[in-house]
Protein backbone atom coordinates (compact mmCIF):
# COMPACT_ATOMS: atom_id res chain seq x y z
CA UNK A 1 0.00 0.00 0.00
CA UNK A 2 1.07 3.70 -0.72
CA UNK A 3 2.85 4.92 1.88
CA UNK A 4 3.75 9.28 2.85
CA UNK A 5 6.61 9.32 4.91
CA UNK A 6 5.35 12.96 5.70
CA UNK A 7 2.85 11.59 8.24
CA UNK A 8 5.65 10.12 10.39
CA UNK A 9 5.98 13.35 11.68
CA UNK A 10 2.42 13.22 12.95
CA UNK A 11 3.58 10.27 14.75
CA UNK A 12 6.86 11.50 16.29
CA UNK A 13 4.47 14.16 17.75
CA UNK A 14 2.19 11.73 19.48
CA UNK A 15 5.01 9.84 20.57
CA UNK A 16 6.21 13.22 22.56
CA UNK A 17 2.94 14.09 23.97
CA UNK A 18 2.34 10.62 25.39
CA UNK A 19 5.82 10.13 26.80
CA UNK A 20 5.34 14.13 28.22
CA UNK A 21 8.70 15.33 26.63
CA UNK A 22 8.99 19.26 27.01
CA UNK A 23 8.92 19.31 23.17
CA UNK A 24 6.82 22.45 22.73
CA UNK A 25 6.18 24.10 19.73
CA UNK A 26 5.38 28.32 20.45
CA UNK A 27 1.82 29.19 19.17
CA UNK A 28 2.97 32.32 17.24
CA UNK A 29 4.73 29.40 14.90
CA UNK A 30 1.79 27.31 14.90
CA UNK A 31 -0.11 30.13 13.58
CA UNK A 32 2.75 30.84 11.46
CA UNK A 33 2.71 27.56 9.93
CA UNK A 34 -0.86 27.38 9.55
CA UNK A 35 -1.21 30.75 7.74
CA UNK A 36 1.82 29.08 5.26
CA UNK A 37 -0.40 26.12 4.34
CA UNK A 38 -3.48 27.74 3.59
CA UNK A 39 -1.77 30.27 1.78
CA UNK A 40 0.23 27.83 -0.77
CA UNK A 41 -2.51 25.55 -0.58
CA UNK A 42 -4.87 28.94 -2.15
CA UNK A 43 -2.00 29.99 -4.63
CA UNK A 44 -1.65 26.14 -5.54
CA UNK A 45 -4.96 25.74 -6.64
CA UNK A 46 -5.13 29.06 -8.35
CA UNK A 47 -2.26 28.87 -10.39
CA UNK A 48 -4.09 25.50 -11.86
CA UNK A 49 -7.46 27.43 -11.79
CA UNK A 50 -6.14 29.55 -14.10
CA UNK A 51 -5.50 26.88 -16.84
CA UNK A 52 -9.06 26.21 -16.87
CA UNK A 53 -11.97 28.30 -17.99
CA UNK A 54 -13.49 28.51 -14.74
CA UNK A 55 -17.46 27.80 -16.58
CA UNK A 56 -16.67 24.35 -16.98
CA UNK A 57 -16.47 23.94 -13.60
CA UNK A 58 -19.58 24.76 -12.58
CA UNK A 59 -21.64 22.10 -12.60
CA UNK A 60 -18.80 19.81 -11.22
CA UNK A 61 -19.33 22.18 -8.40
CA UNK A 62 -22.50 22.25 -7.51
CA UNK A 63 -22.52 18.69 -8.03
CA UNK A 64 -19.33 18.36 -5.45
CA UNK A 65 -21.52 20.76 -2.93
CA UNK A 66 -24.74 19.04 -3.43
CA UNK A 67 -23.23 15.40 -2.73
CA UNK A 68 -20.88 16.94 0.03
CA UNK A 69 -23.73 18.24 1.73
CA UNK A 70 -25.13 14.63 2.02
CA UNK A 71 -22.21 14.38 4.62
CA UNK A 72 -23.44 15.80 7.74
CA UNK A 73 -27.25 14.73 6.78
CA UNK A 74 -26.24 11.25 7.00
CA UNK A 75 -23.57 11.69 10.11
CA UNK A 76 -26.59 13.38 12.41
CA UNK A 77 -29.17 10.56 12.56
CA UNK A 78 -26.55 7.98 12.76
CA UNK A 79 -25.20 10.00 15.83
CA UNK A 80 -28.60 11.68 16.87
CA UNK A 81 -30.66 7.81 16.82
CA UNK A 82 -27.78 5.12 16.88
CA UNK A 83 -25.27 6.54 19.14
CA UNK A 84 -28.39 8.26 21.20
CA UNK A 85 -26.14 11.34 21.48
CA UNK A 86 -28.01 14.98 22.06
CA UNK A 87 -29.23 16.91 19.52
CA UNK A 88 -26.51 19.83 20.02
CA UNK A 89 -23.38 17.33 20.33
CA UNK A 90 -24.40 15.45 16.94
CA UNK A 91 -25.40 18.42 15.18
CA UNK A 92 -21.99 19.98 15.94
CA UNK A 93 -20.37 16.44 15.37
CA UNK A 94 -21.92 16.20 12.07
CA UNK A 95 -21.05 19.84 11.06
CA UNK A 96 -17.12 18.97 12.32
CA UNK A 97 -17.31 16.02 9.44
CA UNK A 98 -19.34 17.46 6.42
CA UNK A 99 -16.82 20.26 6.54
CA UNK A 100 -12.84 19.48 5.33
CA UNK A 101 -9.44 19.54 6.69
CA UNK A 102 -6.89 21.26 4.80
CA UNK A 103 -3.82 19.18 6.48
CA UNK A 104 -5.23 15.75 5.44
CA UNK A 105 -5.67 17.12 1.99
CA UNK A 106 -2.21 18.55 2.22
CA UNK A 107 -1.17 14.91 2.86
CA UNK A 108 -3.17 13.29 -0.05
CA UNK A 109 -1.56 15.89 -2.28
CA UNK A 110 1.88 14.80 -1.01
CA UNK A 111 0.99 11.33 -1.58
CA UNK A 112 -0.09 11.75 -5.23
CA UNK A 113 3.49 13.64 -6.18
CA UNK A 114 5.36 10.51 -4.72
CA UNK A 115 3.31 8.66 -6.69
CA UNK A 116 3.68 10.78 -10.05
CA UNK A 117 -0.06 10.37 -10.21
CA UNK A 118 -1.73 13.60 -12.23
CA UNK A 119 -4.54 15.52 -10.80
CA UNK A 120 -7.36 18.13 -11.68
CA UNK A 121 -5.51 21.22 -9.96
CA UNK A 122 -8.84 22.86 -9.45
CA UNK A 123 -9.85 20.32 -7.08
CA UNK A 124 -8.25 22.77 -4.12
CA UNK A 125 -11.53 25.29 -5.41
CA UNK A 126 -13.67 22.44 -4.08
CA UNK A 127 -11.65 22.70 -0.74
CA UNK A 128 -13.04 26.05 0.07
CA UNK A 129 -16.87 25.63 -1.39
CA UNK A 130 -16.53 21.95 0.77
CA UNK A 131 -16.42 24.22 3.97
CA UNK A 132 -19.27 25.90 4.26
CA UNK A 133 -22.45 24.47 3.83
CA UNK A 134 -21.84 21.89 6.50
CA UNK A 135 -21.29 24.48 9.31
CA UNK A 136 -24.80 26.22 7.81
CA UNK A 137 -26.37 22.72 8.19
CA UNK A 138 -24.80 21.58 11.14
CA UNK A 139 -25.96 24.85 12.76
CA UNK A 140 -29.66 24.54 11.36
CA UNK A 141 -29.67 20.85 12.42
CA UNK A 142 -28.84 22.18 15.88
CA UNK A 143 -31.65 25.03 16.04
CA UNK A 144 -34.30 22.82 14.58
CA UNK A 145 -37.36 24.44 15.16
CA UNK A 146 -35.90 26.42 18.37
CA UNK A 147 -34.88 29.85 16.26
CA UNK A 148 -32.17 32.39 17.89
CA UNK A 149 -29.50 31.71 15.07
CA UNK A 150 -26.70 34.39 15.06
CA UNK A 151 -26.31 34.36 11.35
CA UNK A 152 -24.49 37.48 11.30
CA UNK A 153 -21.74 35.98 13.86
CA UNK A 154 -21.37 32.46 12.04
CA UNK A 155 -21.11 34.24 8.69
CA UNK A 156 -18.73 36.30 9.24
CA UNK A 157 -16.56 33.72 11.30
CA UNK A 158 -17.02 31.44 8.49
CA UNK A 159 -16.16 33.78 5.57
CA UNK A 160 -13.78 36.02 7.20
CA UNK A 161 -12.25 33.44 9.52
CA UNK A 162 -8.75 32.54 8.21
CA UNK A 163 -9.24 29.20 6.62
CA UNK A 164 -11.62 30.22 4.18
CA UNK A 165 -10.05 33.91 3.89
CA UNK A 166 -6.61 33.15 3.19
CA UNK A 167 -7.41 29.48 0.90
CA UNK A 168 -10.06 32.50 -0.86
CA UNK A 169 -7.07 35.20 -0.84
CA UNK A 170 -4.64 32.23 -2.30
CA UNK A 171 -6.67 31.30 -4.86
CA UNK A 172 -7.57 34.92 -6.25
CA UNK A 173 -3.54 35.83 -6.42
CA UNK A 174 -2.43 32.52 -8.03
CA UNK A 175 -5.41 33.06 -11.04
CA UNK A 176 -4.67 36.67 -11.25
CA UNK A 177 -0.63 35.89 -11.34
CA UNK A 178 -1.09 32.18 -13.60
CA UNK A 179 2.41 29.86 -13.48
CA UNK A 180 4.68 32.49 -14.87
CA UNK A 181 3.50 35.46 -12.58
CA UNK A 182 3.47 32.92 -9.95
CA UNK A 183 7.43 31.86 -10.15
CA UNK A 184 9.24 34.07 -8.37
CA UNK A 185 7.17 33.04 -4.84
CA UNK A 186 7.75 29.51 -6.35
CA UNK A 187 10.94 28.68 -3.85
CA UNK A 188 8.68 29.85 -0.78
CA UNK A 189 5.39 28.75 -1.15
CA UNK A 190 5.93 25.15 -3.55
CA UNK A 191 9.13 23.70 -2.93
CA UNK A 192 9.49 24.23 1.13
CA UNK A 193 5.35 23.31 1.35
CA UNK A 194 6.67 19.61 2.41
CA UNK A 195 9.33 20.66 5.03
CA UNK A 196 6.44 23.38 6.63
CA UNK A 197 3.66 20.52 6.47
CA UNK A 198 6.05 18.37 8.05
CA UNK A 199 6.74 20.76 11.07
CA UNK A 200 3.03 21.15 11.42
CA UNK A 201 2.25 17.59 11.68
CA UNK A 202 4.87 17.28 14.21
CA UNK A 203 2.50 20.20 16.14
CA UNK A 204 -0.85 18.43 15.39
CA UNK A 205 0.81 15.14 16.61
CA UNK A 206 1.50 17.09 19.98
CA UNK A 207 -2.01 18.43 19.87
CA UNK A 208 -3.57 15.03 19.01
CA UNK A 209 -1.68 13.26 21.60
CA UNK A 210 -4.00 14.80 24.87
CA UNK A 211 -7.12 14.32 22.40
CA UNK A 212 -5.62 10.65 21.79
CA UNK A 213 -5.01 9.83 25.82
CA UNK A 214 -8.65 10.82 26.76
CA UNK A 215 -10.16 8.77 24.24
CA UNK A 216 -11.34 6.09 26.73
CA UNK A 217 -13.78 8.40 27.78
CA UNK A 218 -15.65 9.23 24.47
CA UNK A 219 -17.04 5.47 24.36
CA UNK A 220 -17.01 2.88 21.81
CA UNK A 221 -19.89 4.23 19.47
CA UNK A 222 -17.71 7.26 18.62
CA UNK A 223 -14.83 5.76 17.83
CA UNK A 224 -16.29 3.51 15.43
CA UNK A 225 -18.32 6.44 14.13
CA UNK A 226 -14.66 8.43 13.95
CA UNK A 227 -13.19 5.08 11.35
CA UNK A 228 -16.51 4.00 9.74
CA UNK A 229 -18.25 7.92 8.75
CA UNK A 230 -14.70 9.24 7.05
CA UNK A 231 -15.18 5.35 4.89
CA UNK A 232 -18.60 6.37 4.03
CA UNK A 233 -17.30 9.50 2.96
CA UNK A 234 -14.75 8.19 0.93
CA UNK A 235 -16.76 6.08 -0.84
CA UNK A 236 -19.47 8.64 -1.58
CA UNK A 237 -16.36 10.66 -3.17
CA UNK A 238 -14.81 8.02 -4.78
CA UNK A 239 -18.42 7.59 -6.89
CA UNK A 240 -19.09 11.16 -7.30
CA UNK A 241 -15.59 11.72 -8.79
CA UNK A 242 -15.53 8.81 -11.47
CA UNK A 243 -19.05 9.74 -12.53
CA UNK A 244 -18.10 13.00 -13.34
CA UNK A 245 -14.97 12.08 -15.09
CA UNK A 246 -12.40 13.55 -12.68
CA UNK A 247 -9.09 11.00 -13.01
CA UNK A 248 -7.85 8.87 -10.33
CA UNK A 249 -5.66 11.21 -8.39
CA UNK A 250 -8.87 13.74 -8.69
CA UNK A 251 -11.49 11.15 -7.70
CA UNK A 252 -8.74 9.81 -4.53
CA UNK A 253 -8.78 13.84 -3.65
CA UNK A 254 -12.51 14.42 -3.33
CA UNK A 255 -12.54 11.32 -1.63
CA UNK A 256 -9.83 12.49 0.65
CA UNK A 257 -11.97 15.68 0.90
CA UNK A 258 -15.45 14.15 1.65
CA UNK A 259 -13.56 11.50 4.47
CA UNK A 260 -11.38 14.39 6.34
CA UNK A 261 -12.73 16.34 9.23
CA UNK A 262 -12.31 20.11 10.28
CA UNK A 263 -10.97 20.42 13.35
CA UNK A 264 -9.84 24.42 12.98
CA UNK A 265 -12.76 26.02 11.12
CA UNK A 266 -15.71 23.86 12.78
CA UNK A 267 -14.51 24.34 16.23
CA UNK A 268 -14.78 27.48 16.43
CA UNK A 269 -17.64 27.88 14.45
CA UNK A 270 -19.76 25.72 16.09
CA UNK A 271 -18.65 27.03 19.30
CA UNK A 272 -19.80 30.46 18.71
CA UNK A 273 -23.26 29.28 17.27
CA UNK A 274 -23.68 25.79 19.03
CA UNK A 275 -22.21 26.99 22.72
CA UNK A 276 -24.33 23.92 24.05
CA UNK A 277 -22.64 21.39 22.46
CA UNK A 278 -19.78 19.45 24.08
CA UNK A 279 -16.33 20.42 21.61
CA UNK A 280 -14.37 18.04 23.58
CA UNK A 281 -16.34 15.33 22.06
CA UNK A 282 -16.29 16.99 18.28
CA UNK A 283 -12.72 17.93 18.70
CA UNK A 284 -11.49 14.44 20.06
CA UNK A 285 -12.89 12.62 17.27
CA UNK A 286 -12.01 14.37 14.49
CA UNK A 287 -8.73 15.12 15.96
CA UNK A 288 -7.60 12.52 17.96
CA UNK A 289 -9.47 9.81 16.18
CA UNK A 290 -10.28 10.41 12.45
CA UNK A 291 -7.13 12.60 11.18
CA UNK A 292 -4.38 10.12 12.31
CA UNK A 293 -7.08 7.55 10.66
CA UNK A 294 -7.18 9.14 7.36
CA UNK A 295 -3.80 10.18 7.22
CA UNK A 296 -2.22 6.48 7.92
CA UNK A 297 -4.78 4.57 6.78
CA UNK A 298 -7.76 5.95 5.26
CA UNK A 299 -5.55 8.01 2.36
CA UNK A 300 -3.83 4.35 1.30
CA UNK A 301 -6.88 3.22 0.83
CA UNK A 302 -8.72 5.87 -0.68
CA UNK A 303 -5.90 5.40 -3.37
CA UNK A 304 -6.77 1.99 -3.88
CA UNK A 305 -10.60 2.57 -3.83
CA UNK A 306 -10.08 5.37 -6.68
CA UNK A 307 -7.74 2.93 -8.64
CA UNK A 308 -10.28 -0.02 -8.31
CA UNK A 309 -12.68 1.74 -9.86
CA UNK A 310 -10.85 3.11 -12.73
CA UNK A 311 -9.65 -0.04 -13.39
CA UNK A 312 -12.74 -1.91 -12.91
CA UNK A 313 -15.87 0.64 -13.10
CA UNK A 314 -16.15 0.87 -16.64
CA UNK B 1 0.36 57.56 47.27
CA UNK B 2 -3.38 58.43 47.24
CA UNK B 3 -5.36 57.40 44.40
CA UNK B 4 -8.63 56.90 42.77
CA UNK B 5 -10.52 54.05 44.86
CA UNK B 6 -11.85 51.68 41.20
CA UNK B 7 -12.41 48.32 40.66
CA UNK B 8 -10.37 45.26 38.34
CA UNK B 9 -12.47 43.37 36.73
CA UNK B 10 -10.74 40.37 35.34
CA UNK B 11 -12.72 38.15 33.07
CA UNK B 12 -11.00 34.29 32.00
CA UNK B 13 -13.17 33.31 28.92
CA UNK B 14 -12.45 31.04 25.89
CA UNK B 15 -10.31 33.19 23.52
CA UNK B 16 -12.87 32.46 20.85
CA UNK B 17 -15.43 34.55 22.39
CA UNK B 18 -13.33 37.47 22.12
CA UNK B 19 -14.99 40.34 20.21
CA UNK B 20 -18.09 39.11 21.58
CA UNK B 21 -17.38 39.56 25.44
CA UNK B 22 -15.66 42.81 23.79
CA UNK B 23 -18.61 44.44 22.02
CA UNK B 24 -20.60 43.94 25.86
CA UNK B 25 -18.23 44.98 27.44
CA UNK B 26 -17.88 48.55 25.64
CA UNK B 27 -21.51 48.71 25.41
CA UNK B 28 -21.83 48.41 29.16
CA UNK B 29 -19.89 52.05 29.03
CA UNK B 30 -16.23 50.80 29.53
CA UNK B 31 -14.04 53.38 28.46
CA UNK B 32 -11.35 50.72 27.37
CA UNK B 33 -9.93 46.90 28.27
CA UNK B 34 -6.88 45.32 28.18
CA UNK B 35 -6.75 41.56 26.93
CA UNK B 36 -3.92 38.82 27.59
CA UNK B 37 -3.80 35.16 25.99
CA UNK B 38 -3.97 33.11 29.06
CA UNK B 39 -4.25 28.59 29.39
CA UNK B 40 -4.65 26.69 32.66
CA UNK B 41 -7.45 24.38 34.10
CA UNK B 42 -10.92 24.89 35.74
CA UNK B 43 -14.39 22.95 35.56
CA UNK B 44 -14.14 22.76 31.98
CA UNK B 45 -10.88 20.77 32.32
CA UNK B 46 -7.07 22.15 30.63
CA UNK B 47 -6.89 24.87 28.04
CA UNK B 48 -4.04 24.20 27.13
CA UNK B 49 -3.33 27.28 24.82
CA UNK B 50 -1.36 24.65 22.61
CA UNK B 51 -3.62 26.08 19.54
CA UNK B 52 -6.25 28.37 18.84
CA UNK B 53 -9.37 26.24 19.51
CA UNK B 54 -7.70 25.59 23.32
CA UNK B 55 -6.95 28.94 24.14
CA UNK B 56 -7.92 31.72 27.19
CA UNK B 57 -7.50 35.02 26.78
CA UNK B 58 -7.82 37.38 30.30
CA UNK B 59 -9.61 40.44 30.06
CA UNK B 60 -9.22 43.05 32.78
CA UNK B 61 -11.38 46.16 32.79
CA UNK B 62 -11.11 49.21 35.43
CA UNK B 63 -14.25 50.77 36.55
CA UNK B 64 -16.50 51.86 39.67
CA UNK B 65 -18.74 49.52 41.12
CA UNK B 66 -21.50 49.91 39.03
CA UNK B 67 -20.26 49.68 35.54
CA UNK B 68 -17.99 46.07 37.14
CA UNK B 69 -21.96 45.40 37.74
CA UNK B 70 -23.57 46.40 35.07
CA UNK B 71 -20.77 44.21 32.57
CA UNK B 72 -21.44 40.97 35.07
CA UNK B 73 -24.72 40.90 35.05
CA UNK B 74 -24.84 40.89 31.35
CA UNK B 75 -22.36 38.37 30.85
CA UNK B 76 -24.60 35.70 33.10
CA UNK B 77 -26.17 34.22 30.09
CA UNK B 78 -22.25 32.99 28.33
CA UNK B 79 -22.23 31.60 31.86
CA UNK B 80 -23.61 28.17 31.27
CA UNK B 81 -21.63 26.84 27.84
CA UNK B 82 -18.45 29.10 28.16
CA UNK B 83 -17.94 28.71 32.23
CA UNK B 84 -16.66 32.29 32.16
CA UNK B 85 -14.29 32.66 35.35
CA UNK B 86 -15.45 36.55 36.39
CA UNK B 87 -13.30 38.22 39.78
CA UNK B 88 -12.93 42.19 40.90
CA UNK B 89 -10.34 43.22 43.09
CA UNK B 90 -9.81 46.23 44.43
CA UNK B 91 -7.20 48.94 42.75
CA UNK B 92 -6.34 52.49 42.93
CA UNK B 93 -5.93 54.71 40.33
CA UNK B 94 -2.89 56.47 40.37
CA UNK B 95 -3.12 58.71 36.87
Amino acid sequence: MSFEPVVLFFLLGVIAGLLRSDLKIPGSIYEALSIFILLAIGLKGGVELSKYPVGDLLLDGVIIVLVGALIPLVAFPVLRYLGCMNRADSASIAAHYGSVSVVTFSVGIALLGQEALQFEGYMIVFLVLLEIPALVIGVILARHGQGGIRWGRLLHEVFFGKSIYLLVGGLLIGWAAGSEGIKPLDNLFFDLFKGVLALFLLEMGLVASSRIAELRAYGVFLILFAMGMPLFSAALGIITGWSLGLSVGGSFLLATLYASASYIAAPAAMRIAVPEANPALSIGASLGMTFPFNIFLGIPIYLWMAQWIHTYGA
Amino acid sequence: MNGQPMLLLTIISEAVLESTLIDEIMAMGAKGYTISEARGRGTHGIRSGKWSASGNIRIEVVGDSDLCRHIVDNLQKYERDYGLLIFTSQVELLN
